[in-house]
């Protein structure tokens, strides 16, 4: 019996189910844009470091690559969450753009990372520092 | 000229030894999050770890014996089997943490993913402590962890406005979008990362281990009193660092890459490579601490030959204590658990700990009939009694704390 109780809850905490209501999933929204806007920052970060020769190949590799990681993960976890209502529908399709703007930019400046192109860096990034600031206006709208 | 030397040796031992990957991802974190507003829980954090290793320090120098073994005869077995469990269980958790920093540190060097790492560096560590004697162990790894140093560089190379830093850190206040119990929680983290329970066993124990007579007392107050409020100096520059570069930005570090990018950017490869080096040793020195300290906290409990002072053969059940918590360390790491987030779960849960590790000291360093003349004096105590209230409290709020901020999140 004890053990069905605990498959159960920890089958009810496993789940990303529907949010409560639309200001929690709109906070969640908020959240999400600030996690992405703090990977794309970092990501400007590395490539200052590259347009300066400041940094070894491997090392930027390494912090575009968990830039990445961190802006794909946020979106996949918000992307889990069931929007409760059409308002949500909308806050949903926006930040969606928001994010795969900023998820392929960090998946071009990692690629050319990995390749060693590092004098390509900044060129790739010039779309970043808009994309940074409307998911920071998104996250102050919406956290 | 001698003694000078070994002094000074100890002295900058503990400097480079004072950092390990708790203070690194706590000060960084809290930089970028809110500023130099916490500063003031490193200086709390360094006078409370300096006022219990100097106090351990003098136990074992003057008993000739190390912590464990003096609380559990002290205060009976079942008081001192909680403590054991406490402690040995926030050591085990800071170990696989240091391990997966040192992967880490060397996955920003290679670019090879950490967990292909995470085997041999718990190989490393074993065949350091298998191996190579404790002062030289010691010795190493806590000069080369001065390398940290460079951070300090980066922040005076960068010319701040120090007077804005002076401020932040002088006029705590919770800053605006942040909430009180979030800015609490990280205030217990930060200290539970500078009180960390493994430093004042090592330190005891590491007193035994080298044979400390009476004489080296003056050695055990310059290395804590100077040593670590040096050390914490360098976890104020990583902060300062964070603060500076990554606060203004929004970045929430996640990675020890990011807490590298200030120094980078100031520095450039130079600083980086230093960085990186300072990184290596400080998590490596830190693995062979905390692997000691959870063979030292069992064996001394359950009276086992424990220490490097004997060959291994004379020490077998120390020795497999040492080879079982680094395998299941690394084995922990292994289950791709970030070691960041392990990192942060030890320090807080340190905090909650803290009393059960220091209770026990003040104890017994107030008891003659193991401390003679050299009990504490009525200052001592007095602020040991002001820290235990201190630690009391926090190991209160921070389980709630940690529910109610989703662990500061």
């Amino acid at each position: 019996m004890r053990r069905s109780w605990v498959a159960v809850l920890l089958l009810v905490g496993a789940c990303t189910g529907p949010v409560r209501s639309s200001e929690v999933y709109e906070s969640k929204a908020g959240q999400t844009a600030e996690t992405a806007a703090s990977a794309v920052q970092t990501a400007l970060l590395a490539v200052d470091a590259a347009k300066g020769s400041k940094a070894f190949g491997r090392y930027l590799t390494q912090v575009l690559v968990q830039a990445e990681e961190d802006a794909d993960a946020a979106r996949g976890t918000f992307a889990a969450i069931q929007p409760p209502d059409q308002r949500a529908d909308e806050l949903r399709g926006r930040l969606d753009d928001l994010l795969t703007q900023a998820t392929g930019t960090l998946a071009e400046l990692r690629i050319a990372a990995r390749r060693g192109r590092l004098a390509d860096l900044p060129e790739l990034a010039e779309p970043l520092p808009e994309v940074a600031e409307e998911l920071d206006d998104f996250a102050e709208a919406h956290g | 000229m001698k003694r000078f030397f070994a002094v000074a040796l100890g002295i900058l031992t503990a400097i480079g030894g004072f950092v390990d990957i708790g203070d690194i991802v706590a000060n960084a974190e809290t930089g970028a999050r809110f500023g130099m507003s916490l500063a003031w829980v490193v200086v709390v954090g360094v006078i409370g770890i300096c006022l219990f290793a100097e106090m351990a320090g003098r136990v074992a120098t003057v008993s000739k014996r190390a912590t464990f073994d003096l609380v559990r005869e002290r205060l009976g077995a079942r008081v001192a089997l909680v403590n054991l469990a406490a402690s040995f269980f926030i050591t085990f958790l800071t170990l696989a943490a240091e391990i997966g920093g040192v992967a880490l540190a060397i996955e920003l060097a290679t670019s090879v993913n950490y967990l292909l790492w995470v085997p041999i560096v718990a190989f490393l560590v074993w065949l350091v402590l298998w191996r190579v004697k404790f002062s030289l162990m010691e010795n190493a790894f806590g000069l080369a962890g001065l390398a940290l140093v460079v951070a300090a560089v980066a922040l005076w190379r960068l010319g701040p406005d120090w007077g804005g830093l002076l401020h932040g850190a002088t006029h705590p206040a919770v800053p605006e979008g942040e909430g009180h119990p979030t800015w609490w929680f990280f205030a217990i983290a930060l200290l539970g990362a500078a009180m960390t329970p493994y430093e004042v066993f090592f330190f005891s124990s590491g007193a035994v281990e080298e044979g400390w007579s009476r004489a080296d007392l003056i050695t055990n107050r310059l290395n804590v009193y100077i040593g670590f409020p040096l050390g914490g100096l360098l976890s104020l520059a990583l902060m300062a660092g964070a603060t500076l570069f990554l606060e203004p930005r929004g970045i929430q570090p996640g990675h020890l890459s990011q807490v590298a990018l200030p120094t980078v950017l100031v520095l450039g490869k130079l600083g980086l490579a230093v960085l990186l080096v300072g990184f290596f040793a400080a998590t490596f020195g830190a693995a062979l601490e905390t692997g000691l300290s959870c063979g030292y906290s069992i064996a001394q409990y359950f009276g086992f030959q424990w220490g490097k002072f004997v060959r291994p053969a004379d020490a077998p059940r120390f020795h497999l204590i040492l080879l079982v918590s680094i395998a299941a360390g690394a084995g922990l790491v292994l289950t791709t658990l970030d070691p960041i987030t392990i990192t942060e779960y030890s320090i807080v849960l340190s905090a909650a700990a803290l009393p059960l590790t220091y209770f026990p000291i003040l104890v017994v360093a107030n008891d003659p009939d193991y401390m003679g003349d050299k009990v504490n004096s009525r200052f001592t105590n007095a602020l040991g009694s002001v820290y235990l209230l201190l630690l009391m409290v926090v190991a209160a709020a921070t389980i709630p704390l940690m529910i109610l901020t989703k662990a500061g999140s």
